[in-house]
This record gives C-alpha cells, structure tokens and sequence, in this order.
C-alpha cells in the first residue's frame, strides 16, 4: 500500500524526462567533450611525468576513475537544491507540504524516476563501453554487487546532503550563491574532478575524514578493487554507513526545526 | 526612427545600472552569499588546477606558471562575460513566460535594453582573483614590462572576452528555437574550463575540431601565446582580435534574428 504511491511517483518522474530529449542529447555530447578534454589532459600528464604509475594509479586506472565518476555523477545529480529553493520562492512548497507524505520523501521519489532513466540512458551504457574498451580492467566478481551497495548508500548520502543545503534556502532565500557553494565543495572534495590519490597528505586524510568521499570516492574504490580484502572493503562501507545514518538524522533534524520558521510570499 | 549616438547609450546604461544596483541591495543576503560563493568557485578551481600540476615541472613543454598564465588569463577574459551579459541566463524564463515582450516595446536597441538590465558584480570578484593569478605568473616567468606588452594584453583580452560573449549569446538566443536552451547555456558554460589548458595537448583532429568548429582555443590559448611566447606566434593568434570581432558580430545577428521570430507564449 504504501510502496504503491511512492511507485507512482517514480512513475510520473520517468514519464516526465523523457520529455526532455533534446536535453539529454546536448547532455550526452557535452560529456563526450568533456572525456576527450579529460583524456587528451591525462595523457599530456602522464607522458610528461616519465613514469607509468603516479601516485599509485596508472593511465587507464585514472581514466577509467573519472569517467566512471562522470557518469555517476550525471547519475546522481538531482538539482534538490534549486527545487526546494525554487519552491521556497513561488510558494509552491506550501502545496508540497500539505500532501500526505514527508516532504523528504516526497522530494526523493518524485525524482526517483529519473535515477532509472539516468541509469539506462547514461551509468550503464558508460559502463558497457569502458568495461569493452579497456579490456578487462573491471573486474567482474563480488565487487561488482558491493559497488551496487555502495552506489545506494552514496545516493542517500547526496540526497541528504542537499536536503541540508536546501532546508538553508528557507533562512537565506538565496538560491545561486548556496548552491554553488555546495557543488563546488562537493565536487572538489568527493575526487570527480581530480582522482583522491593525487591529494597532498594533509589534505587526503582530511578529505577522507569527511564525507563527500563517500559519495563518489567510496563506490568507484570498490568497483577498481579487483582483489578486494575483507578488512578494506568493510572500512569502506561502513564508513558510508556511518556518514548515511548521520547525514539522514541531520537533515531530519534539521528540516523539523526550520521548517516551523517557514515564510511563504504568495503562492 | 533616429540613430541614436554612443552617448545616449552609455547615459541610459548609467541609468539602468543604478537601478539594477538598487533593487540588488534590497537583498542584501543573497548578494553576499552569492558573492562568498563565486569566492568559493575560484579557489576551488584554483585548488584542483594545483593538485594536478604540483608534482609536475612541465606538460607537454608548458611550464607550471605557464599554465598558471593561461588559467589566469581565461579568469579574466570570462569576466566581461560573467558582468555584463548574465541576463542571458534569464532569457529561456522570460520567453517561456511571454515577459520578452516588454523589452520589444522600447524605443532602443532590444540586445542593448536587454542585456544591460542586468549587472553581475560577483564577476569582480572574479576579476581580482584572476590578476592576481596573472601578475604573479608574469612575475614568476620574467617576462619583462613594456607598454607595448600591456597594450597588447588589453587587445588580447578583450579579443578573448568577445569570443566567450559571442558563443554565450548563441547559446541564449537557441532558447527561441527550442524549448529549454538551459543546457546548451550549461554547455557553453563547460567550454570555459576547457579553455584554460594549451591546444598542443589535443591531437591533430581535436586540435582543428577546438579551433574552428568550436573555438574554445580562442578564449586563452591563442590570445596569450602573443604574450608567452612571443617567439613563436602562431597566424591564427594574430587573427584573433578579427576572428572575435566576426563571431561577436554573427552571434548578435542570430540573437536578433531568433528575438524577432518571437510571438509570444500566453499572456
């Protein structure tokens, strides 16, 4: 019964980004220039550094990191934040908040819908392709459902992690500024645009003490591991775990205590 | 109807200006957020660019404060683009929604009106980080000072801030052929990070592809080689200043010609 209604939204959230197909090609070619700007860079890096490995990762290991983290990038990115905010400033949240569901859920499975065309339009056809081109250097095995696993628990962290950054829309009613704070912090530290193994020491283990690694760091670490050890994968997810309980009690925390302040112009 | 002159722009852009400076101080939070976050955008970039090349001395023959210069080159020339044409970004809203057509009603120019509705100061920011990323890298390489050399920096720039305002106006005026131009905005928007690395690191396709086809090379790489490498100037370098003034020039046609198709949505 339950399950039922959150499936219909999932169903409404498919049915309504198929509707953008033209947005999905620009999206596609504009990743298709952004792997070769990675890839002609990487190997300028690589050739001009003399040595095959650098800092512990080859060529094709850091290749296939970052295109993997691309793609599930696009898989994850959700624009809550510009939701909430934009729905903070219409007063449409204010029909939002009336239905009979958690604002929280309600935010997460109306755009559920979209994880699974992004899975089937962009995460698994990137992972087709890199696992044939690079010839086997994706291991299939156990890693292969511990990275499912982790890929969940990323998906809820990030989730949470923008619900925060958009209950602060409800104190600020800034929109731009607080969502490229966020990005910008989360795509720095979490290792898309630059592979974790090429921090400098202090910063790497500050970065892994905090928790955006786990957002994309975590579930690629898993998938690459092609011997993995008990010992390490166990750190790895439950240190996602860890930060995916608090990071969910955080936001429900915080959402119940703002949202008694709530003012809405119009509507 | 009369030409009217330089002046009279300028007096009217005054004006505007004023009010738009205005109505931004009445929301006082959201400017200094926003503006904390493009502080945020710049370190963040300006942190990855130096954990990729710390522990390299050279790629591809490119120097560290090399590529330094070039990053702080792009940071600048992307400012005029960032001040005084954000109103681009509106422009999908104001035609989704039929408010276009108050601008049709003004007896100036519709691409001046529109443009200067909007000034982004967040882009000065920008501006500060971005000379002193260039002063320092030019003192770092020991290039020397003369007023010729500045002179030719100043040509260069503005060369350089065109061809990004030119490739930004094309992506906007789409918004009145398709539904949602957001993503070919977003699209252009990558190119300026693109930007900042040397052409010479792209194969020979990619290369032509880069500079003719979609001329990224032309917001950095090919305006400041004149200052870097004096020695070795490429023709297209040279060419440049025209080359951005043609692309200015067509990209305000095409903006004009899409903004007169327009008919309106509603009411």
């Amino acid at each position: 019964m339950k399950i039922k209604k959150f499936l219909t939204l999932t169903r409404a959230g498919i049915i309504e980004s198929l509707q953008f197909r033209l947005g999905t090609v620009v999206i596609i070619i504009g990743n298709i220039l952004y792997l070769i700007v990675v890839y002609f860079l990487w190997k300028a890096i690589y050739s001009s550094a003399g040595t095959d490995i650098v800092n512990g990762m080859t060529f094709s290991d850091t290749l296939i990191y970052l295109v993997l983290a691309t793609a599930l990038f696009n898989f994850m990115e959700m624009y809550i934040v510009w939701e909430i905010g934009r729905n903070i400033q219409s007063g449409k949240i204010v029909l939002d908040l009336i239905k009979p569901m958690k604002y929280r859920q309600y935010m997460f499975w109306s755009y559920s819908g979209s994880f699974i065309t992004n899975f089937f339009f962009t995460l698994l056809p990137t992972f087709i392709v890199v696992a044939i081109v690079t010839h086997g250097a994706i291991y299939f095995g156990i890693n292969l459902l511990l990275f499912i696993i982790s890929v969940i628990i990323a998906v809820s962290i990030n989730y949470s992690i923008d619900f925060i950054v958009g209950t602060i829309c409800l104190y600020t009613e800034s929109i731009w500024g607080i969502n490229i704070m966020k990005q910008v912090i989360v795509m720095l530290l979490s290792g898309v645009t630059v592979p974790i193994a090429f921090f400098p020491e202090p910063l790497k283990s500050i970065v892994y003490h905090l928790p955006f690694q786990s957002i994309y760091n975590a579930p690629l670490s898993v998938l690459l591991d092609g011997n993995p050890q008990l010992n390490t994968v166990l750190t790895t997810i439950g240190t996602q775990l860890f930060w995916c309980v608090t990071m969910i009690a955080l936001s429900k925390l915080f959402w119940k205590v703002s949202i008694r302040k709530i003012t809405v112009n119009g509507g | 109807m009369k030409r009217k002159g330089l002046s009279f722009y300028f007096r009217i852009y005054c004006k505007i200006l004023a009010q738009d400076l205005k109505s931004k101080m009445s929301y006082r939070a959201d400017f200094i957020i926003s503006t904390i976050g493009m502080i945020f955008t710049n370190i963040a970039g300006f942190v990855s660019f130096w954990i990729l090349f710390r522990s390299f001395p050279s790629i591809n023959g490119w120097s560290y404060y090399e590529i330094l210069f070039l990053y702080g080159f792009s940071l600048v020339s992307l400012t005029p683009v960032q001040c005084l044409f954000d109103n681009n970004w509106n422009l999908r809203q104001y035609v989704y929604s039929g408010d276009f057509i108050k601008y049709c009603f003004r007896p100036i120019n519709l691409f001046f009106y529109y443009q200067s509705e909007v000034f982004d100061i967040k882009g000065l920011g920008q501006l500060a980080f971005g000379i002193g990323t260039l002063a320092y890298s030019w003192n770092k390489l020991e290039l020397g000072f003369t007023p010729l050399m500045l002179i030719k920096m100043v040509i260069f720039l503005i060369t350089a801030s065109f061809i990004m305002i030119a490739l930004q106006n094309a992506a906007a005026a789409t918004c009145f052929w398709i539904q949602n131009s957001f993503y070919v905005m977003d699209l252009v928007l990558k190119f300026k990070d693109y930007a900042k690395y040397p052409i010479t690191i792209f194969s020979p396709i990619f290369r032509f592809i880069f500079t003719f086809i979609i001329p990224i090379a032309f917001i950095a790489y090919y305006p400041s080689v004149v200052i870097l490498r004096p020695d070795a100037v490429p023709v297209l370098s040279w060419l440049s200043p025209i080359i951005s003034c043609i692309l200015f020039g067509l990209s305000y046609k095409f903006w004009m010609y899409s903004a007169m198709k327009y008919n309106g949505t509603g009411s």
